[in-house]
């Protein structure tokens, strides 16, 4: 316990001592709020439209799984730095258990993803939404295991993926299709049978459902116990996987 | 030898998947060492012979896949946790973290080594002080020269005391003054007890530092010894001979003919090398029969033969002109 605290904290340390490092993760949000939430206010009076016709109660949401979805999907690079500048190697040959050295990165994405979170939620209250306390509670809980999802898998293809632009490419080839199909941008049943036939696939899908759900307060929704049971599951074999490839020797 | 080294190892090898489909890459053989406590061993071999990958599989970072090996008393495939806390590891790469300061480096490691905060922060002043690093020690170590980041890496890695330090090509990429400092540091480590196992292409760091030379190539070992043992295995010692005119170095090579002190003769550019059994015994005498004939030399240079000339004789090679590092 003590081990995996001591890593995230040396890890808090370098991401804080980054000057552009709350700016860094929550830019591309914040450009999402201020120019691609007015264009979804002209369509948010469509009939059909989830959210009772509030672009900020539906856009929001979304804007808080992706937020989660790309700042941990990209941890992998991280780790590939600590393995080229030998930092990993030389933590390797100290006595500290190799669960703790991977729960110590977990430990500090998730905590990054909270704060990172909490702000973005600070921020929407200014464009308008308005938040369920208990919901958004829960509904950073529900960030917190896609978080651990996402590094683990992002950490576990930078241990074996020497070349930093296969990497990028992998995890983009994953990322972009499950962001979209998750409906953050438009509802997905503005789409045809086939891309809604694909999203009912896509884990993301029933994030961001729940995430909709928590926000207005509905904590009582199906999609809330779905995404929860369906990240839990995730985030538990991710790690497990994430955890062996640091037991393994690598390079 | 000692009656229990601090390390051992029997057959020990590592067998890599290679590039193609069902190749392999043994990139360690049959390796078969025995290090006395106190010992500073040297496993000197170009880029590319095993020596890293040796010393990767004895400080626990990749698993043997033949052969067995104790380290510090424990062994290597079912006790490396027990390995960690005794050994001490600088890697080539060094492994500070950049935005963090050396000093919070440091505090990391000997925390990770299980020392309370007090503890620690007397362990790293201590260090501080001996290495003289208290200049820069607050800085962040991304500032560090070449040769300040070295001597800090070394202080990470006797951070927890070990009684086995492994240097992974230490001076590799330092200028001649800190690499110098270097030395200065694993010789006092050495005075102190600590066991010290060290891998080097450069044949002086290996003759300077080291107790005894494996020399490994191709993932075998080809010769093991003393330094000295070692360039003994060339015969003798080396006379070189230059002259003022092609004339006189041929008059030489005529007088020189038969003579049984001469064991080789090298032609160079304006004169020739001649391999001798004791050099100092003969040189006099090969002076005397040149000035004589009348093939008085313009000038002299007795030098015993280095590791390098060692390598070419047992590889065929020279170690300057080998293949890629793998690992």
């Amino acid at each position: 316990m003590r081990e995996m605290y001591l890593i995230a904290m040396n890890e808090i340390r370098v991401t804080v001592r980054n000057p552009f490092w709350a700016f860094s993760g929550l830019f591309q949000p914040i450009i999402y709020l201020l120019l691609f939430g007015p264009l979804l206010n002209g369509v948010a009076g469509v009939r059909g439209f989830p959210g009772g016709g509030n672009a900020i109660q539906f856009f929001a949401p979304g804007l808080l799984i992706m937020n989660a979805l790309f700042g941990s999907g990209f941890e992998g690079f991280t780790l590939r730095d600590k393995l080229d500048s030998g930092f990993l190697e030389r933590l390797r040959v100290t006595p500290i258990s190799r669960l703790s050295l991977a729960l110590g990165f977990i430990l500090q994405t998730s905590l990054n993803l909270v704060v990172q979170s909490i702000l973005l939620l600070v921020v929407s209250l200014f464009f308008g939404l308005r938040i369920d306390p208990l919901g958004a509670l829960l509904l950073l809980a529900l960030i917190v295991l896609i978080g651990i999802t996402m590094a683990s898998i992002s950490y576990r293809l930078g241990l074996m993926i020497r070349e930093g632009g296969i990497l990028a490419g992998i995890v983009n080839t994953f990322i972009l299709p499950a962001m979209i199909l998750s409906g953050i941008m438009l509802p997905i049943n503005f789409g045809p049978p086939l891309i809604q036939a694909a999203a009912r696939i896509d884990p993301f899908y029933y994030a961001v459902n729940a995430s909709r759900a928590l926000i207005e307060g509905h904590v009582g929704d199906p999609s809330v116990l779905s995404a929860l049971v369906i990240f839990a599951v995730l985030a538990a074999v991710c790690l497990a996987i994430f955890i062996r490839g640091m037991r393994e020797a690598v390079a | 030898m000692a009656a229990s080294p601090i390390i051992h190892t029997e057959k020990l090898g590592k067998r890599f998947a290679g590039h193609k489909k069902g190749e392999v890459v043994d990139a360690v053989r049959d390796l078969d060492l025995e290090v006395a406590k106190g010992e500073i061993f040297g496993l000197l071999g170009p880029n590319g012979a095993g020596k890293t990958t040796a010393m990767r599989m004895l400080c626990t970072l990749l698993v043997p896949t033949a052969g067995k090996a104790s380290v510090a008393g424990f062994d290597l495939t079912t006790q490396a946790h027990e390995i960690r806390r005794h050994i001490g590891y600088v890697g080539q790469k060094g492994g500070m973290e950049q935005v963090a300061t050396g000093r919070e480096n440091l505090m990391l490691h000997a925390q990770l080594y299980r020392m309370s905060k007090a503890e620690a922060a007397r362990r790293i002043d201590a260090l501080i002080g001996r290495l003289k690093l208290s200049t820069f020690a607050d800085r962040k170590t991304e500032t560090y020269s070449g040769g300040q980041r070295r001597i800090f890496d070394l202080a990470s890695g006797v951070i927890n005391h070990p009684e086995l330090l492994f240097l992974d090509e230490p001076s590799t990429g330092l200028d001649p003054q800190s690499r110098a400092r270097v030395w200065e540091e694993v010789k006092a480590l050495h005075e102190q007890g600590t066991s010290i196992f060290v891998t080097t292409h450069y044949l002086e760091e290996a003759d300077a530092l080291c107790d005894r030379v494996a020399i490994v190539d191709l993932g075998r070992i080809v010769a093991l010894g003393t330094p000295a043992e070692l360039k003994k295995q060339i015969a003798g010692d080396i006379i070189t001979v230059s002259y003022d005119a092609p004339e006189r170095a041929e008059a030489a090579v005529k007088l020189l003919e038969g003579n049984p002190l001469v064991l080789e003769r090298h032609a160079i550019e304006d004169g020739h090398q001649l391999y001798v059994d004791k050099g100092d015994e003969a040189l006099p005498v090969i002076l005397r029969t040149l000035g004589q004939g009348g093939a008085a030399p313009k000038s002299v240079h007795l030098s015993r033969p280095s590791l390098d000339d060692v390598f070419l004789k047992l590889t065929g090679r020279s170690m300057r002109d080998t293949g890629e590092e793998q690992h």
